[in-house]
């Protein structure tokens, strides 16, 4: 027993890094799925992660289990392929989820967490995200296949079949109101809102959380300095969601679940939706304990857990530990190379432009285009920030303590 | 009439004689000048009316007077404090650490610099750490791990020359990245 | 059976029935359009919607749901408001009569947890509109309106989370507002804050910037309970009613029910 507990804890701090980069290929897994065996781009791609995963794995333990893990859980996938969206396989997967975490409930540590009155729905949420993604991509490759065969997706053949709001849709609505009450007031009868001793400025408590659905933001925190995780980015997370509609051009997939005829779209917002949105506040909620330090699902929160979080910069890694000199005064030089690394990043978009992307800077337009790659640069700068902080304990690449400004 | 009449067009409805039209016709020029720049003039005045209503609403959120607990207090005498200790005492009611060297004594003001978390000394490990996001400082309140960007902020500490005790006064912090700990005001020198 | 239906006819048929509701018991097409139509509350519909429209399948009621859970926030929120004095002395121990004195003690926790509900309810619908693609032309204005509706929801949660004056509710947010602190050019801790000055002296610091702005003081305190009380309970919930309004009116007007145009 304590052998699984440990190796589920290792999988679990693993699993961060597992879930960040192999879900930029979730839809391409969707491909692999779409008929039982990994098509060839998607299969290329599979076997480059799994090298790199198996290769980092040499130097970085936990990595070594999860490149098990990914072998696992893609050698399932791929068995299991269209038969995923089959509803029994839905059922049974729903089973099992709900089933992992109700036996789980049986561990004390794993109890104590997960009971938390605050923590309750967001318990619920996962099973809910779970569900309601599942349904989205079943409707979607429904409507995928009837598209493939040459037909119309069935929303578009209900298009002209209307129904009377009343009775119809009246009272739907009734129903949905009748149940929701009756769930909150069974969930207000049966679950007491909590309520910790009085405020005391001079003790924070440990660990000390922001409002659960800000824990995603307190998670990137841990990466970024205030500024930018909890102003910029944050702000150009509102920013990229409005500009959405303005920069998505493509006229396919318009009321209906769909997903090849929108993959580029579904792949990004999947990714910030489950991965930097849900999946962070997940972490922060239930994973990150005393002194904000990573515990495992099944791990005890102790407060003493010493882990060495010393992190050097950029400016340090290069400057002495590479070139063997001390740091320069000035920082314009000591910063250059960070700087030069971030500016390099950000000017991306024109060399996407000009190379791999040309198909949809021509399509898009130029500021459509240049819009949304530097929203989607902003956007990986989370997790490459994350893997980079993970690799080589990098803390800032750029460090400009004179100025606050710290990258 | 044949000729087309716009509305910033003075029309004199009767023929005037010679110089009197010429005048009328003059103003009417200037008035089709100046039109843009009549209603430039006004949306200007608009839109600074709008904007300074906006800055009265937005000082009005920023109150002259604050209804705050003391910044200042008298902390009793140096030999109160053992050498090479962190000292508690104030934490709870004034959130200070004092801290007694070889050599000098300081005071720490007890808010991480990273979220305004209020960090725990640990004796054994010797630094103090905050809970909330494990950032983590030296006795001497520089950061050395965790998110924190900076060292803890000093407060500034003196002697009152009538009785001899130490007067701590929150109210002037001492940045060290700024080198503000170079200042004889943010410590007392044995 | 008979007598039964005898009165419900003789109700359906009295001049007070007839003179609120106007229509009858709608059993026939032309009823149902002016059930719908003659009501303030139902005419928020159109009198046909697509039938997807009306599929939970697709439409999953998120929206609905969010809208309905804000009713049940406000209704709570408005019962609270009879107990709950937003004063250091008074609010936490006003909390704690609250679940162990007042009658029915659960409204508190029903507006907790229906806060909590709401935000997820947001987050799915949100979910569902992208997934079907219902943000698209003509539709972008009002995927926008959603947006800023989900930051409204976040941030009435969040000046909600003070109130109790508890531990975990200072604490949450110290956290949160400290990040303004950092904020570029108005934040005493941002990048470039510090070289607005005027000579030799910092024109922000911790006594102006923006986040003595939001708390009203230099930590959180008596004034930062009072403003996250007006901001819960009068400020946010306007501006979200409002932009409620104009989401529920551009649904009706963009196409209906999301569905492929």
């Amino acid at each position: 027993m304590t052998f699984f507990k440990d190796f589920i804890n290792v999988l679990s701090a693993a699993s961060i890094s597992f879930l960040l980069l192999s879900s930029t290929f979730g839809c391409i897994i969707y491909f692999c799925l779409l008929d039982g065996r990994l098509r060839s781009k998607g299969g290329a791609a599979f076997v480059v992660l799994g090298v790199i995963y198996f290769v980092a794995g040499i130097f970085i333990r936990p990595l070594l289990y999860l490149a098990v893990a990914y072998v696992l859980i893609l050698f399932g996938l791929s068995n299991l392929g269209p038969r995923l969206w089959d509803k029994k396989t839905g059922k049974w997967l729903l089973i099992f989820g709900m089933l992992g975490f109700f036996v789980s409930f049986f561990d004390p540590n794993f109890y104590l967490i997960a009971a938390k009155p605050d923590n309750v729905p967001i318990g619920a949420m996962i099973f809910l995200l779970g569900i309601f993604t599942w349904i989205a991509l079943r409707k979607a490759y429904l409507n995928d296949k009837q598209i493939e065969a040459g037909g119309i997706p069935w929303e578009k053949t209900e298009t002209s079949e209307k129904l009377f709001v009343w009775p119809d849709l009246v009272y739907t609505e009734m129903l949905c109101m009748i149940l929701l009450t009756i769930v909150m007031i069974v969930w207000s009868v049966g679950l007491r809102a909590p309520l910790e001793e009085a405020a005391n400025p001079t003790s924070s408590p440990n660990p000390a959380k922001a409002p659960w659905y800000f824990l995603g933001l307190q998670e990137m925190l841990v990466y970024f300095d205030p500024w930018l995780a909890g102003v910029v980015l944050p702000g150009l997370i509102i920013v990229g969601l409005m500009a959405i509609p303005y920069i998505d051009t493509n006229p396919k997939g318009a009321g209906y679940f769909t997903f090849i005829e929108r993959k580029w779209e579904l792949g990004i917002f999947l990714y910030g939706f489950l991965v930097l949105w849900s999946f962070l506040i997940i972490t922060g909620t239930f994973l990150r304990g005393p002194n904000w330090n990573f515990f495992g699902p099944y791990e005890y929160w102790d407060p003493n857990k010493l882990v060495p979080l010393v992190n050097i910069d950029l400016s340090e890694l290069v400057w002495v530990q590479w070139l063997g000199q001390p740091l320069p005064k000035l920082w314009p030089i000591r910063e250059m190379f960070g700087i030069i690394l971030v500016v390099g990043y950000m000017s991306l978009p024109p060399l996407l432009a000009a190379g791999p992307f040309r198909r949809f800077y021509l399509k898009m337009g130029a500021p459509r285009f240049y819009v949304g790659a530097f929203l989607f640069l902003v956007m990986m700068a989370l997790p490459i920030k994350m893997v980079l902080r993970w690799l080589f304990n990098l803390k800032y690449i750029v460090h400009i303590g004179e100025l606050f400004f710290n990258v | 009439m044949s000729e087309e009449i716009t509305p910033y067009q003075v029309v004199p409805k009767t023929p005037l004689a010679g110089s009197a039209a010429a005048d009328i016709r003059e103003q009417g020029e200037m008035t089709r000048r100046s039109f843009p720049f009549v209603i430039t003039a006004a949306w200007l005045a608009l839109t600074a009316a709008l904007g300074g209503l906006a800055s009265v609403l937005g000082r009005f959120m920023f109150p002259n007077v604050l209804f705050e607990p003391v910044q200042k207090f008298k902390a009793g005498f140096v030999a109160d404090y053992a050498v090479g200790e962190v000292d508690e005492r104030w934490k709870d009611k004034f959130g200070i650490w004092l801290v007694r060297t070889e050599e000098t004594v300081y005071a720490l003001i007890s808010v991480c610099t990273h979220l305004g978390c209020t960090p725990n000394w640990l004796p054994t490990q010797n630094k103090f750490k905050c809970p909330c996001h494990g950032s983590g400082y030296y006795k001497s309140g520089v950061n050395f791990e965790g998110p924190t960007p900076r060292p803890l902020e000093r407060a500034k500490i003196s002697i009152d020359p009538s009785d001899g005790q130490i007067v701590v006064d929150k109210s002037k912090q001492f940045h060290q990245e700024r080198g503000e700990w170079t200042d004889p005001e943010s410590f007392i020198k044995l | 059976m008979a007598s039964v239906r005898g009165i419900q006819e003789g109700i359906v048929n009295s001049q007070i029935w007839k003179s609120v509701f106007r229509v009858g018991i709608p059993n026939t097409n032309r009823k149902r359009v002016l059930a719908v139509l003659g009501s303030l509350i139902l005419h928020l519909h159109p009198v046909k919607v697509r039938r997807s429209g009306v599929r939970m399948s697709y439409t999953w009621c998120m929206g609905g749901t969010s809208f309905f859970l804000f009713l049940v926030e406000t209704v709570t929120g408005l019962l609270l408001m009879f107990y709950y004095r937003p004063t250091i002395e008074y609010a936490f121990t006003d909390i704690m009569d609250l679940r162990e004195q007042a009658p029915f003690g659960i409204m508190r926790e029903m507006h907790r947890w229906g806060a909590h509900a709401m935000v997820i309810a947001v987050w799915l619908h949100m979910f569902r509109v992208f997934m079907t693609g219902s943000y698209k032309p003509p539709r972008e204005f009002n995927w926008n309106v959603g947006v800023i509706l989900l930051v409204l929801t976040l941030l009435l949660s969040f000046t909600g989370y003070l109130l109790p004056w508890d531990q975990l509710a200072i604490w949450a947010i110290t956290v949160g507002s400290s990040m303004a602190r950092a904020t570029p050019g108005a934040g005493n801790e941002g990048p470039m804050s510090g070289l607005i000055k005027l000579g030799d002296i910092r024109l922000i610091h911790a006594g102006d910037d923006a986040r003595f702005g939001l708390i009203g003081g230099r930590s959180i305190g008596a004034a930062t309970l009072l403003r996250f009380y007006v901001l819960h309970c009068v400020a946010i919930p306007l501006v979200a009613g409002f932009l409620m309004a104009i989401h529920f009116w551009r649904v009706r007007k963009d196409g209906g029910i999301s569905g492929p145009l």
